[in-house]
């Protein structure tokens, strides 16, 4: 019996791989016609003003459901949804119905909805359109913006009147291909340390500029029964912020940074890659063992508990530190070089870049929703509350987080990071992308900084060999 | 016993086509959303897809294969996923089995609150994976929690969920949520012993330990095999833990998340990759069917063993 | 005590390991006995454990939190839980996820039914065939890719009845329905047919009956399947007014996951209807998941 059970299941799976042959030419075909019969019924029914759109905000008549997804981040997501009840009660006709989803899942729930055309205006990239395949790069993945773009379901914004109160770097971070995709609401440093200057004067210590002098002031807080550092080790990536400081005053040419690895000039475990090693190695160790159960969200409210030295954030945490701190601060690039001069840039990102959807039934609401929000004196609102560096040339940020950083900013010292200048080549492997290296130190994944860039440069080298 | 068809007794006309009518929305279903999709995947696996729509597809041969289980460090990582869904899926049944079988014998013994106790063990299986995960988060918070303390007082530390050692971390959940299940299906095994085979042993002066290796172990044959098979089917295609507690992360992922991760874009380099996550999980339905197979053959052998 | 206690009726037979009678064995069963206790007192302490951290968790502030995550409370800081109650929809939720579940289990089970009887007796052509293919079917991955762009082109993303569409099959349970079905005589049929008895009315009200146990453990694998997916909902439900439970609990800790006393609240008013529903049903959850399982 048990013969004829296993000759009838190997009968069977011949017949299932003939079956395969068959069915799934079928089911491919099915996918191609399907694709574009979906809602397009739907969309037609207000036909009321495709092309009055954009006009200053004070759209009237509009009427339907507006769909709006962005990520999380505590105070952008509070500035939203005040602003979409302004937009709600200023446009009766309209419901804004807004979804909000970890920044890791951004690229998947785009993928979904775009594809089910159940989106209006999306965030499309937490990190910009900078991420672009360089000509010295080959055999790479497309990035998924550029997926999106090239299928047909984001909409070019390049007429809308509203792109163009945004700076034109900015303008620029959103186009591809001649067209404008998406508004960068922000740029947003992901470089830069909290200093609490109360507690550096209880300990007799001044704000450190250099690396030897962050690495004295650290044991001399610690010294005092006060802890050095802080971040949100359990999320992982909040470790990256001093990472990414370190990174940028050791190499403050990213671009050409991504350039020499990709090409061989540059290797992790040349004679400067280790040293950054080493020193993530030392980051590692300053973060206070509380680190690794602090979520990324909840770092800031510790850090404006007032026990701690250092908090090594990103910028759009000082709102969150300013609520609850009763203490002075100062918000300062990672003084991760030797040299004082060199630790004067801030590195970061395009964050929250807005999208529409190609085929979006409601377009005319979607336009009048970024008008709205482009607004400069909204616009400036927003910027101040999220801490967002302004992409809108008249907005300004008059808080402790613009008086901390204007005297850098003002010198034009905000640099895009490496995280929106690389691309991983394929076949690399999971270690290759090392200017993450302090969170596997920081997590034991590797024990010592030397065997962590031989194997970093190992995997990215297997990737370009590939 | 293979079923050859038989003289439908229902009479003839109507009667005679309602099996059929019937049996169609059932088998219907099952062809639509099981096995042709399952069918799809192995063509899939041979394209470029990306999940997008508007974006052409074409034929790539084996490329994805090929660059899935050939090259460079990433094939690396990915064998070493795939050597991680083994160990989870050894460890797990294994443990997990051991574990269930322990409890179903005490708690069916004559002991006071048994019924508590069988409750206690069973509920995590009904939780969900969203609860148990969320509550052994916080569990193994580190910096501060509960499980951090006491490693703190027996001088060992661990970043849990976070650190290198996640992974057997998952496991432990894995094994808490769901023993209960097994143990179960053991009491239900043991229920249908017959007493009068205990009596007999007793007689002959046979120790605890005896009765339970001639007696019960044997005994238990029907719910050893379903445990088995269960275990390990389950946990070869279980990974949604993994998802809660410690997302894509580096060094734990195990092939079911691969697969996720590459067709969804959450491998964080925001990709979609459809024809490259479905060669993956090819491969994993490839291993799942030999292991299956093995397991099978092997529950056979023992049923003969002991029927 | 020296003779092996009688069956309880109803509940589980008395297999005591040591139960066998000769008299020098009674310091050896309370040996036995204390080491049962012993060791279910652990399980309990590993089980028992995560769930009262949790409990505690939500019963504090967030900076007492902070200061100390895993003591006994101070107070009893209710606010965590009204709180997390009006920052997400969990009743939708729950809703949700019982009409998932209710729907798509009954629609499974009754069409599964009618698909194995006819293959337990071979009434239909290929009814080997088709079971084979829900044996092979067993180890098949989830072909989550295809049946994304299969529901997606039927236009049924993120809506209930694509959702549900999802959880109509369930190999395993219609193998154990085939095994069961098997178990009853053909007979059965012979003389229902004699007596008139028409192929819907013989299947609906004597065979339905007759293979309760199986049905009940098909039910309860299919429906606690259900309530526990993960994965689907993430990939299918994209709005806040459909997802089931699971889902919601995960947004809302992508969402406030850094506030553990609120999201400790969210987790317990999320189980506490699960652990009613349970107690309420445990019998027949129970004897379901059992009785049709583990028949040879």
């Amino acid at each position: 019996m048990n013969k004829l059970r296993l000759r009838s299941l190997l009968a069977f799976l011949f017949a299932f791989a003939l079956i395969a042959a068959a069915c799934g030419s079928d089911s491919d075909t099915a996918s191609d016609d399907g694709g574009s019969s979906d809602d397009s019924s739907s969309s037609d029914d207000d036909g009321s003003s495709d092309d009055s759109s954009g006009d200053d905000g004070a759209a009237s008549g509009l009427e339907g459901t507006l769909r709006v997804l962005i990520h999380q981040n505590p105070p952008g997501v509070e500035f939203f949804e005040s602003f979409n009840d302004d937009f709600e009660a200023a446009n009766p006709g309209v419901n804004v119905e807004m979804a909000v989803v970890k920044a890791d899942d951004i690229p998947t729930v785009n993928q979904t909805r775009l594809n089910a055309n159940d989106i209006d205006v999306t965030t499309i990239s937490v990190t910009g359109f900078d991420k672009a395949v360089q000509p010295y790069m080959s055999d790479v993945d497309t990035p998924f913006w550029q997926q999106l773009i090239e299928a047909g379901l984001l909409m070019d914004l390049s007429d809308q009147p509203y792109v163009q109160n945004y700076d034109e770097a900015a303008i620029a971070d959103g186009s591809f291909d001649g067209g404008v995709y998406s508004l960068g609401l922000g740029r947003t440093i992901y470089s830069g340390v909290f200093v609490n200057l109360d507690l550096l004067a209880d300990v007799g210590i001044d704000v450190p500029t250099t690396w030897d002098e962050l690495v004295s002031a650290c044991d001399a807080v610690t010294d005092a029964g006060f802890k050095c550092m802080i971040a949100g080790g359990q999320d992982g990536w909040p470790v990256f912020v001093g990472t990414y400081g370190l990174l940028g005053a050791l190499y403050p040419d990213q671009a050409g940074m991504v350039e020499g690895l990709w090409t061989g000039d540059l290797k992790w475990n040349d004679e400067r890659g280790l040293e950054l090693f080493d020193r993530y190695a030392t980051y590692a160790d300053m973060l206070d063992a509380e680190s690794a159960g602090l979520t990324g969200d909840s770092a800031g409210p510790r850090f404006a508990a007032g026990d701690v030295a250092f908090g090594p954030m990103g910028a759009w945490m000082a709102g969150p530190i300013d609520d609850a701190a009763s203490f002075e601060w100062t918000y300062i690039p990672f003084p991760g070089a030797d040299d004082a001069a060199d630790n004067q840039t801030f590195f970061g990102k395009y964050d929250m870049s807005l999208a529409v959807a190609a085929e979006t039934p409601v377009a005319d609401i979607a336009h009048a929703y970024l008008a709205a929000f482009s607004d400069p004196a909204t616009y400036n609102d927003f910027a101040n509350a999220t801490n967002y560096l302004p992409t809108q040339p008249t907005a300004e940020l008059s808080n402790t987080l613009g008086a901390a950083t204007a005297p850098i900013l003002q010198q034009g010292n905000f640099a895009i990071g490496q995280e929106q200048l690389y691309v991983n080549p394929k076949g690399a492997g999971q270690w290759a992308i090392g200017r993450e290296a302090a969170l596997w130190l920081y997590n034991g994944d590797f024990g010592d900084p030397v065997e962590a860039a031989n194997q970093v440069q190992a995997d990215l080298e297997s990737g370009l060999a590939g | 016993m293979a079923a050859t068809q038989q003289r439908n007794l229902f009479g003839g006309g109507r009667q005679l086509i309602y099996p059929w009518l019937l049996l169609l929305p059932g088998l219907g279903f099952y062809l639509l959303i099981g096995v042709g999709p399952s069918l799809a995947t192995a063509i899939y696996s041979f394209t470029d897809a990306t999940g997008i729509r508007n974006i052409p597809i074409s034929w790539v041969g084996f490329d994805n294969y090929d660059e899935f289980l050939f090259q460079g460090a990433r094939s690396r990582d990915n064998l070493d996923a795939l050597q991680r869904t083994l160990i989870f899926m050894v460890l797990v049944t294994v443990i997990q089995f051991g574990i269930g079988l322990v409890m179903a014998l005490l708690v069916n013994q004559k002991l006071r609150g048994r019924l508590v106790f069988r409750t206690l063990f069973f509920v995590p299986f009904i939780l969900g994976v969203a609860v148990q995960g969320l509550m052994w988060k916080l569990f193994l918070r580190p910096g501060g929690g509960p499980m951090d303390d006491l490693f703190g007082l027996l001088g060992m530390e661990s970043q849990f969920l976070a650190g290198t050692n996640a992974f057997y971390w998952v496991i432990v959940v894995q094994i808490w949520a769901n023993a209960g299940f097994t143990m179960v299906i053991f009491l239900a095994g043991m229920q249908t012993i017959p007493t009068d085979l205990f009596e007999a042993a007793a007689v002959d002066g046979a120790s605890g330990w005896q009765l339970f290796k001639n007696v019960t172990w044997p005994q238990l044959t029907p719910a050893v095999n379903t445990n088995f098979l269960l275990n390990i089917i389950g946990s070869l295609q279980a990974w949604m833990l993994f998802l809660v507690l410690t997302g894509y992360k580096k060094g734990v992922q195990v092939l079911g998340y691969v697969v996720y991760a590459e067709a969804f874009g959450q491998t964080g380099t925001a990709t979609f990759r459809q024809g490259y996550a479905a060669a993956a999980s090819i491969v994993l339905f490839i291993l799942v069917l030999v292991l299956g197979m093995a397991a099978n053959a092997f529950v056979t052998r023992r049923e003969r063993k002991y029927l | 005590m020296t003779t092996v206690n009688p069956v309880e009726a109803g509940s589980t037979v008395g297999v005591d390991l040591s139960a066998p009678p000769p008299p020098s064995a009674s310091s050896r069963e309370r040996r036995t006995r204390i080491f049962s206790y012993a060791l279910l007192l652990i399980l309990a302490v590993i089980y028992l454990a995560p769930v009262l951290v949790l409990i505690f968790a939500s019963l504090k502030s967030l900076p007492e939190f902070f200061q100390d995550p895993t003591g006994l409370p101070e107070g009893l800081e209710t606010a965590n839980f009204t709180e997390a109650w009006s920052l997400a929809n969990f009743p939708n939720y729950l809703l949700n996820s019982l009409i998932y579940t209710v729907v798509a289990t009954s629609a499974f089970v009754i069409m599964s039914v009618f698909l194995a009887f006819p293959i337990a007796r071979g009434y239909v052509k290929g009814a080997g065939a088709i079971l084979t293919l829900y044996v092979v079917a067993l180890f098949l991955p989830p072909a989550l890719i295809p049946q994304f762009q299969l529901i997606l082109n039927l236009g049924l993303v993120n809506t209930r009845p694509g959702y549900i569409l999802l959880f109509l099959i369930n190999p395993i349970g219609l193998i154990i329905l085939v095994n069961y079905i098997k178990s009853i005589p053909r007979e059965l049929d012979e003389s229902a047919a004699m007596d008139g008895c028409g192929y819907i009315r013989f299947v609906w009200s004597v065979l339905m009956p007759l293979i309760r146990p199986a049905i009940a453990t098909v039910t309860v694998i299919h429906a606690i399947g259900i309530w526990n997916e993960l994965i689907l909902a993430t990939v299918y439900l994209t709005s806040d007014d459909l997802y089931p439970i699971t889902r919601g609990l995960i947004v809302f800790e992508g969402v406030y996951g850094s506030d553990w006393p609120k999201l400790a609240a969210a987790v317990l008013m999320l189980m506490a209807p699960m652990l009613v529903l349970y107690l309420f049903l445990q019998r027949y959850i129970i004897s379901g998941l059992t009785s049709g399982a583990v028949k040879g």
